[in-house]
């Protein structure tokens, strides 16, 4: 698993870097506009140290607010899902909400909360908790008639039931949609970094912008991939142990 | 009489075509009862209007003061996050636990209770189903082709404990099987198309507890009664 992801992304990073190096020599661009391969190996040397701490700092970010994103996801799922006012409400809200790009708000973020921890924070977390909600409430809402009539008319269903049967008859697509949002919280980090934190990968690439380094930038989005692919490694273990702990497995085989 | 349906007329909630006019039924005695006729004339959702699952139709359903009616159907299944022994257990009432292994006895689950229910065969889903409604306290149990997919042997074997088991209960028996509810049930419904008029016929059965050798002849004349009437 590890192996793949991480393949995959190599094999992306350095097509997309043999794609630069050869548009600077077709174009003879100057080694200001895209550093030479040498140019690139000597800043990597440079800045790795610190554009790693960045990095580890942006992925722990990343991960709280994901996780802030999930329970709050869960939460408001599962209060939303009866088909009775509360839950219209909510579902409506959701869909509207969804529609709009949150990171426009990042700016109103910054400025009530300063460009500390909390703001970086709460966008990577609103950056990944729609599209979770979303599916969430779909998941949570939806009955599995086969299983929970017999608890309905023997009248056993509670809701803390009815969202355990269908959490774990929905297991895949919820571990998927956990695993998808996970690089949605590193873009929402990064993107809060890049506009008004001080300190993160989305920082230093924010300095490499001013700087128009493409050598730094290559470096950060080189870690920035290989830490996102762990990232989402680490997720599909946990979601495969959480499946065979509840005994999925076995279900698939069949 | 535990139950009796008056001019019950019903049409899907997204559907122009009547599927019920004024059918009137009724379960007068305790014992094993059928509910036959062609796919698709409307025997689930009857069961589920007297089950009280399905609203929304004209006429009148008259239940004995606090019956408890269950319907049971083979597309149900039992949560996968625990054995099927576990989850019997679990919602088996601690007065009826003693019943629960003389089931799974009769029912020979004996090989299922320590696998997870994917793991079975469709048979075997559909008695472990079976199995944990007769365990809940009921007065009428509707078996919506609960015995689909399970050998003609063990069927035969089920249903005679069934009665043995539950002498004053009542059940409904839906079932493709002319052979099978001619044999086993005391009455057959025999749901008609809406076309017809009456749209529902009581045909008599054998109601054979499997103890005595069935009479052949009147077997057959059963059988041919409930094949006209459908």
């Amino acid at each position: 698993m590890l192996h793949k992801r991480l393949s995959q992304f190599l094999i992306i990073y350095f097509l997309g870097l043999g794609l630069l190096l050869a548009v600077k020599y077709c174009f003879g661009l100057s080694d200001y506009v895209i550093p030479g391969f040498t140019d690139m190996q000597n800043t990597a040397q440079a800045v790795a140290a610190g554009y790693l701490r960045a990095v580890l700092d942006t992925l722990g970010v990343a991960v709280i607010g994901h996780l802030l994103a999930i329970a709050l996801a869960t939460v408001v799922a599962i209060v939303g899902r009866p088909d009775n006012l509360l839950g219209t409400m909510i579902k409506t809200a959701a869909y509207n909400l969804q529609a709009y790009p949150i990171v426009a708000v990042a700016p109103i973020i910054f400025i009530l909360l300063g460009d500390g921890l909390p703001s970086r924070l709460l966008i990577a977390a609103i950056i990944c908790y729609f599209p979770l909600l979303l599916s969430f409430i779909g998941i949570l809402s939806e009955p599995v008639a086969g299983i929970e009539h017999f608890y309905i008319v023997t009248g056993r269903m509670r809701w803390q039931l009815e969202v355990k049967i269908r959490a774990f008859e929905n297991i895949h697509k919820l571990i998927t949609v956990v695993t998808g949002s996970a690089t949605l919280a590193m873009v929402g980090t990064i993107v809060a970094e890049f506009i008004g934190a001080d300190s993160g990968i989305g920082y230093s690439l924010r300095i490499a912008l001013y700087q128009s380094d493409i050598a730094k930038v290559l470096v950060a989005l080189f870690l920035i991939g290989v830490f996102n692919s762990l990232y989402l490694v680490g997720l599909e273990l946990l979601g495969l142990a959480v499946r065979k702990r509840m005994g999925v497995e076995q279900r698939i085989q069949q | 009489m535990l139950l009796q349906c008056l001019n019950i007329t019903y049409r899907y909630p997204q559907g122009d075509a009547l599927i019920f006019h004024d059918l009137n039924c009724g379960l007068a005695d305790p014992g094993f009862h059928g509910l036959f006729g062609p796919s698709g004339v409307g025997k689930s959702t009857l069961a589920r209007i007297i089950a009280g699952e399905i609203s929304g139709f004209a006429g009148e359903i008259r239940r004995r003061d606090r019956a408890d009616i269950l319907y049971s159907s083979n597309t149900e299944r039992l949560p996968g996050w625990s054995s099927v022994g576990d989850h019997l257990t679990k919602v088996t009432p601690a007065a009826n636990l003693p019943l629960l292994q003389e089931l799974i006895r009769a029912f020979d689950l004996g090989s299922c209770v320590d696998s997870r229910f994917s793991q079975l065969s469709l048979g075997q889903k559909n008695r472990a189903n079976l199995t944990r409604y007769l365990l809940q306290d009921f007065d009428l149990l509707i078996m919506d082709e609960s015995l689909a997919n399970v050998d003609e042997a063990t069927r035969k074997q089920i249903i005679v404990t069934i009665k043995q088991i539950f002498p004053d209960r009542y059940f409904l028996y839906i079932s493709h099987s002319v052979a099978e509810v001619a044999t086993f049930c005391a009455r057959i419904l025999v749901l008609r198309d809406i076309h017809k008029s009456p749209q529902l016929i009581e045909v008599a059965g054998r109601d054979h507890h499997g103890d005595t050798s069935l009479d052949r002849t009147a077997l057959e004349r059963a059988m041919l009664e409930i094949v006209h009437a459908a």
